[in-house]
C-alpha cells in the first residue's frame, strides 16, 4: 500500500461520527427489514460487519416478572448466562434507564486479554425493552471507539420496531422495575 | 472515465457500507455481488478495476472466487482486496495463496479503505 499516496485521504476522511457510512447503512438496513427474522439478521451483521463481535444475544426485558429471556443469540450458547450478574446492580440500572453500559474489565480466559463487553438497551417510548449483549469483541477490534457510541445509539433507538414489531408497546410491561 | 469496484460480500449490511464509502467519498462506480460464483460472473461481464471481496460466502467462498479470477485471462490481472472477519495468520495465507492482492479485516474503517482502493486506483 502506498502511505504516502493515502495519507491525504486518511486525513479527509477522518473519524467523522456525523458522516459515518456505518450509521447511514445500520439505519437503512433496520428500517428495511422484512420481519423479525430479517431484523435479527440485520442487528448480527450490523455487530459482526461494523461492531466487530460474533458473540451477541438479544434478552427481552420483562419488566412485571423482573426477569430476563433470551430470544436470540449468535456464537454463543446463554441459556445459562446471567445477565443480572454480568451487568451489575449499577449497569442494570443503567441500561434499564436507556444508557449503554460497557464493561472494559471482561477477560477472556484463553488469552487474558481484556475485552470489553456492551450491553446496549433497545428502548421504546422511555422504556427498555431489550438489551442487546455484545460479549466478545474479534482479535483484530481492540476497543470501542466514539463512533461505536453513535452506532449503539441508533440501535437503542432504532432497533425495537424491526425486532419487536407491533409487540414493542411499552405499555404491556410495567415500569418502574427493580435493578 | 471513473475507475469500477466489484463489491462482493453476503451481507446486505456490509454491502450497504461499502456502497456508501464508495459513494460519499470517492468518484468511483460501484457494482455489487452476493457470493463467489456471483463474483466471478460479474468480473468478466463489468472488468471492473478492483474487486473488494468478503471471504466466508455461501455457493462459492471468496478464496475460490479469488483462485478462479487468477485462472481466467479477463480478470486474472484485476487488483482483489479480502475482506473478512478473520484475521487469524492461516487465514491470511490461505488468502494470499488464493491470489488476492490485499486482506483486510472487519470491522473495516471508511478512511483506511479509501486510502487502501486509491493506492491501487488514484484518487
Amino acid at each position: 500500500m502506498n502511505v504516502q499516496k493515502s495519507a491525504a485521504a486518511v486525513k479527509r476522511c477522518a473519524a467523522d461520527p456525523v458522516n459515518d457510512p456505518r450509521l447511514g447503512a445500520a439505519r437503512k438496513r433496520l428500517a428495511e427489514s422484512r420481519g423479525k427474522e430479517d431484523a435479527i439478521e440485520g442487528l448480527r451483521e450490523i455487530v459482526a460487519n461494523f461492531l466487530g463481535s460474533e458473540e451477541m444475544g438479544l434478552f427481552r426485558v420483562d419488566q412485571k416478572a423482573g426477569s430476563f429471556q433470551v430470544c436470540w443469540s449468535f456464537g454463543i450458547d446463554l441459556d445459562n448466562y446471567d445477565l443480572p450478574r454480568a451487568l451489575g446492580r449499577d449497569g442494570l440500572r443503567r441500561v434499564l434507564g436507556g444508557e449503554c453500559h460497557i464493561d472494559f474489565s471482561a477477560r477472556d480466559r484463553s488469552s487474558a486479554t481484556a475485552r470489553a463487553q456492551a450491553f446496549i438497551p433497545i428502548r421504546v417510548a422511555n422504556q427498555t425493552i431489550a438489551i442487546l449483549a455484545i460479549l466478545r469483541l474479534l482479535p483484530q477490534k481492540l476497543a470501542f471507539d466514539k463512533g461505536d457510541m453513535e452506532l449503539f445509539k441508533l440501535l437503542s433507538e432504532e432497533a425495537a420496531q424491526p425486532l419487536f414489531g407491533g409487540h414493542s408497546n411499552p405499555q404491556t410491561v410495567r415500569p418502574g422495575m427493580n435493578a | 472515465m471513473s475507475k469500477k469496484v466489484l463489491v462482493v460480500d453476503d451481507s446486505k449490511t456490509a454491502l450497504m457500507m461499502e456502497r456508501e464509502i464508495l459513494a460519499r467519498r470517492t468518484t468511483y462506480v460501484c457494482v455489487t455481488a452476493s457470493d463467489g460464483q456471483e463474483a466471478v460472473e460479474k468480473a468478466q461481464l463489468e472488468h471492473p478495476d478492483l474487486v473488494l471481496m468478503d471471504v466466508v460466502m455461501p455457493r462459492m467462498n471468496g478464496f475460490e472466487a479469488c483462485k478462479l479470477m487468477r485462472q481466467q485471462p479477463g480478470t486474472r490481472e484485476i487488483p482483489i482486496v479480502l475482506v473478512t472477519t478473520r484475521g487469524e495468520e492461516s487465514y491470511m495465507e490461505a488468502g494470499f495463496q488464493s491470489g488476492c492482492n490485499d486482506y483486510i479485516t472487519k470491522p473495516v474503517d471508511g478512511a483506511e479503505l479509501v486510502a487502501l482502493l486509491q493506492s491501487y486506483l488514484g484518487e
